[in-house]
């Protein structure tokens, strides 16, 4: 209880004129004069009482009534809690992850929301919610019966990885702009891998409260799957026993001891066939090779006969182009053979790729045409012929990717070659002693990336920097730093294409990167990066992204992107096919992609591996999720989780309206006992 | 047409009692005159056979000379009859729930019984207004100007003091000489016995006396919306009355005390007429005449 306008009590000074006008102002009865008292006697009732008690009466309503208006002027109000039936929000969320596939998971799931959908309130709010590999809010909260049932009706199973800390972060996300309490019924197959790393990432706020609806019920049913696949996605020589070999993972979960068939199909065809032995809830490799495949894209699977409950998971696609070994120009400074020796040999090591490396001096590649290179390197070659550079530019401009190793001739205020910058400063770190280390490294970048980079870092600190070049990071991306911040690794987009930048040498005299075992990775993930292979073929993920185009191109200066998802369909309208920046893969299956820029690809998509084990979350923690949201109104959040729920509401119109009343009382009162009193008089 | 102005509400509205006796009266017989039952004239009344002692004037010669026998002749109009109205001027007069006070209601009886006598009935007409003591007297009279005599006396008698009708009644016997027609106009809060006592000589030496008793409507059937205090015009006393008995016990006394008055005032040889401030004054004018036609 408070007031908006508290200052207005002032006015129940006001009080003091009834209070003076009944109370201390004595009351003057007029008598009545009769001719004669001759045929009267005195009254046994006692008429002043009578009319004491009115005037208590009267002067009570005229109380009531200044203090009604001075409280509807101070607008009083209370915090109640908004918890009425429809404030209340019945928040659906139908799982339709890659799991929700097995056996009838989600047409149960389907049928029991429908369910709790028509028996909710009448007149009650729903809001229908798909939980895949994103969130989907599927209808505004609304009422309307029909449409939220088609909504519902409306859901298919999908091939992405649910996770409940995704839908978590939505609800809490959801909870900013719906101001009620929520009731949200979760229908899953509550999945065990579906929980994120942080339990609290899927605890909802207190307001919410959860219904979870199983669907799988009992045990997790025996499921084999092909949990990987390591094949090239570019291969240029099928009789290289190194590169044309398929090596493929399977796994059981909550699985017996078995002995399964293992398939490579290519083009449709099983080309190959093994039995392997899979251990009771273990893994098994089964290696194809060599891989004999036809020039161009050729759409690949390994294909376990799992005969288990989940037959969707039994195949992995991939797809593999056959061409021949790409080019790679290494521009190098004369007298500089080191650079060149580390990186072929890093580059030769890597066995998915298929690049045959061309080293020149940088004084010998006037003639060169870069366009017939996968990509160029230019290790410490700050001063190029000008016909060279000029041709580097239109390379980049038009999609080529360059890598720029600054070595010991990156002095200050040096002009780095197609950055359009210069070298701002040199760190020498050897001459304080010992190098320094790569401290920040962004995973992320293609470059760099490491999928479980470890503890270590992915082995990026054990690398010492003796002397880096020290550039102007505006407007480019780092993708790391050293330990003191320098960047270390930068990415600059000119045009269609990338520059790749390192702030010190490939030569192991201003770091040495080159012994480390990162540097092979870092060269693989490069040159994979840097020719564009890593997008044009391989496999990915179901819900991972493509990018169509860079975001710099104008859309009208480029061509249509052709998209072909695995159902045949084209998921681009006409004007997304020319702006569209990325495109989402979430359908399992093989996409084809015709880009701009003339390059075609096609990716085969795989379903998160993940959603393969259906192991369900324990039924504790289960309860501890279901129950998280009250213990945590009852807890510790309950000083302000139930503050934000109550609404200040305000009573001004009930007072107004109290006090309309009681004005009306007073005019009748007031008019029959002062008119008798003018009567009597 | 006339008998309007016959009503108490409208007479209120003059201010002369002269033109109101005048309306008063005129719109009265005009009215009479359409009734044959209360029809009178001052034509031809009888023969009586002449007594020594009568006057000689009054013999009917003509039939003398054709009889040979002495007959007075008499009209109804040469008989004369002096009329006395004694008002009541107390306190209590002055009370009033409409428009009028019962004392305005006793005037205008008053004054057009004056015209009515005097200007119809060529009777001599006197006043005595008391209190608890004769405040005024004007003599019975059919000289030029009487009425306006009287009607100044009417204008003059304001209520002042309380009721006593032995005093002033004792005193007015003294005034009487001759007998006639005596009028009390009071509202008679005494009670009856002693009202009667001390009007019965008036009636002892041969006036025809009659009762006004004039009263408020609201004397009679009193309304009260609550307890309240009430007090005595006269006496100033104050009495604090609660509604329930004036519904009950208060008109069981009223009546009883107006049945009493009623019953005694006849038992002693006089009229008794109830007069309330709300009706028409012909009631009055009636009484009047019906008593002086009797008379004759």
């Amino acid at each position: 209880m408070g007031f908006l306008a508290p200052w207005f009590l002032a006015g129940l000074a006001a009080l003091s004129v009834p209070v003076f006008v009944h109370l201390l102002r004595k009351h003057v009865t007029v008598p009545r004069p009769v001719s004669s008292l001759m045929f009267f006697e005195r009254g046994i009732q006692s008429s002043t009482r009578h009319r004491k008690l009115k005037h208590l009466l009267l002067f009570a309503l005229r109380f009531a009534l200044v203090l009604l208006v001075v409280l509807a002027f101070a607008n009083p109000f209370v915090r109640r809690a908004s918890a009425d039936a429809n404030s209340r929000l019945l928040l659906i969320v139908l799982d339709r992850s890659f799991s929700m596939r097995a056996g009838t998971r989600f047409a149960d799931a389907q049928q029991q929301a429908l369910t709790t959908l028509a028996a909710r309130p009448r007149g009650e709010k729903a809001q229908i919610v798909a939980l895949g590999g994103e969130v989907e809010l599927l209808t505004q909260p609304i009422a309307d019966d029909a449409q939220l049932r088609a909504a519902l009706e409306s859901i298919e199973p999908g091939d992405g990885h649910a996770n409940f800390g995704e839908l978590g972060r939505a609800v809490r996300a959801m909870m900013e702009t719906v101001h009620g309490p929520i009731d949200l019924d979760l229908f899953s197959d509550m999945q065990h891998s579906a929980m994120p790393a942080n339990f609290g990432d899927m605890v909802f706020p207190p307001s919410v409260k959860l219904t979870l609806h199983n669907v799988a019920k009992g045990a997790a049913p025996p499921n084999w799957t092909v949990e990987s696949v390591n094949a090239p996605a570019e291969l240029a020589d099928p009789k290289d026993p190194k590169l044309s070999r398929v090596e493929a993972v399977v796994v059981g979960f909550n699985t017996p001891a078995a002995t399964k068939t293992v398939s490579l199909v290519i083009g449709g065809k099983i080309v190959a066939t093994s039995k392997v032995n899979i251990p009771a809830n273990g893994r098994a490799t089964v290696e194809f090779t060599p891989l004999n495949v036809a020039y161009g894209f050729n759409r690949c699977a390994v294909r376990i006969d799992s005969g288990d409950a989940f037959p969707a998971d039994d195949a992995t696609v991939f797809a593999v182009r056959r061409s021949d070994p790409e080019r790679v120009l290494f521009v190098h400074a004369a007298g500089d053979t080191r650079s060149p020796l580390y990186f072929g040999a890093a580059l030769n090591a890597v066995a998915q790729s298929s690049y045959v490396l061309q080293s020149v001096g940088a004084e010998q590649a006037t003639d060169l045409d870069p366009s017939k290179f996968a990509f160029v390197v230019l290790s410490d070659s700050l001063t190029l012929p000008s016909i060279f550079e000029h041709a580097l530019d239109a390379y980049v401009a038009k999609g080529g990717n360059v890598l720029v190793a600054l070595g010991t001739s990156a002095a200050h205020g040096a002009r780095i070659p197609l950055w359009g910058g210069q070298v701002q400063g040199v760190r020498d770190y050897a001459r304080n002693g010992e190098g320094i280390g790569v401290g920040q490294v962004d995973f992320s970048y293609p470059a760099l990336a490491q999928e479980q980079p470890g503890h270590d870092n992915g082995g990026w600190p054990e690398v010492k920097v003796d002397y880096a070049a020290l550039v102007d990071a505006a407007g480019v991306r780092v993708a790391a730093r050293l330990t003191d911040g320098t960047p270390f690794v930068l990415d600059k987009q000119i045009g269609e294409g990338h520059i790749l930048l390192l702030a010190s040498g490939l030569d192991n005299l201003t770091n040495d990167l080159p012994l480390h075992p990162v540097f092979v990775v870092f060269v693989d993930h490069a040159a994979r990066y840097l020719s564009g292979t890593a997008r044009l073929s391989g496999s990915r993920l179901v819900d991972a992204y493509v990018q169509l185009r860079s975001g710099t191109e104008a859309a009208t200066a480029a061509g249509s992107v052709e998209v072909i998802d695995p159902e045949g369909r084209r998921p681009l309208s006409l004007s997304e096919a020319r702006t569209a920046q990325s495109l989402r893969l979430d359908h399992a299956g093989f996409y084809q992609i015709h880009f701009a820029n003339g390059q075609d690809a096609v990716i085969g998509v795989n379903p998160d591996r993940r959603e393969s084990d259906l192991a369900p979350i324990p039924d504790d923690v289960l309860e501890l999720w279901s129950g998280s949201s009250s213990n945590e109104a009852n807890g510790t959040a309950s000083a302000t989780a139930p503050e934000e729920a109550k609404q200040p509401v305000s009573l001004w119109w009930y007072v107004m309206l109290l006090g309309l009343l009681t004005a009306m009382a007073e005019t009748a009162f007031a008019s029959r006992y002062l008119g008798t009193e003018r009567e009597e008089a | 047409m006339l008998q309007r102005y016959l009503d108490p509400a409208v007479l209120a509205g003059i201010s002369s009692l002269d033109l109101l006796a005048k309306t008063v009266v005129d719109g009265f017989v005009a009215g009479l005159h359409r009734s044959p039952d209360c029809g009178f004239s001052q034509e031809f009344a009888e023969y009586r056979a002449y007594t020594p002692g009568d006057d000689l004037r009054h013999v009917d010669w003509n039939l003398f000379a054709r009889t040979e026998r002495t007959y007075l002749k008499r009209y109804r109009g040469e008989t004369n009859s002096q009329l006395t109205i004694l008002l009541d001027a107390s306190k209590s007069m002055q009370y009033s729930s409409g428009p009028l006070k019962k004392m305005d209601y006793a005037r205008f009886i008053a004054a057009s019984l004056f015209y009515l006598a005097i200007h119809n009935q060529r009777d001599a007409a006197g006043l005595i207004v008391f209190d608890d003591e004769v405040r005024e007297y004007i003599r019975p009279s059919t000289r030029q100007g009487q009425l306006a005599r009287l009607f100044a006396g009417l204008e003059r008698a304001e209520p002042q003091a309380r009721t006593d009708y032995s005093k002033p009644l004792r005193h007015f016997q003294n005034f009487l000489h001759r007998r006639g027609i005596v009028l009390v106009i009071s509202d008679f809060y005494e009670e009856p016995e002693t009202i009667i006592h001390a009007i019965a000589p008036l009636r002892f030496h041969g006036n025809e006396v009659i009762l006004f008793h004039v009263l408020d409507p609201e004397e009679i059937r009193p309304v009260l919306k609550g307890s309240m205090v009430l007090v005595d015009l006269e006496t100033d006393r104050k009495m604090e009355v609660v509604p329930e008995y004036v519904k009950t016990q208060y008109r069981a006394r009223m009546d009883a005390h107006l049945e009493a008055l009623r019953t005694q005032a006849h038992a002693a040889g006089m009229d008794y007429q109830l007069l309330v401030t709300d009706r028409s004054l012909d009631a009055a004018l009636r009484e009047y005449l019906a008593l002086r036609q009797a008379g004759n």
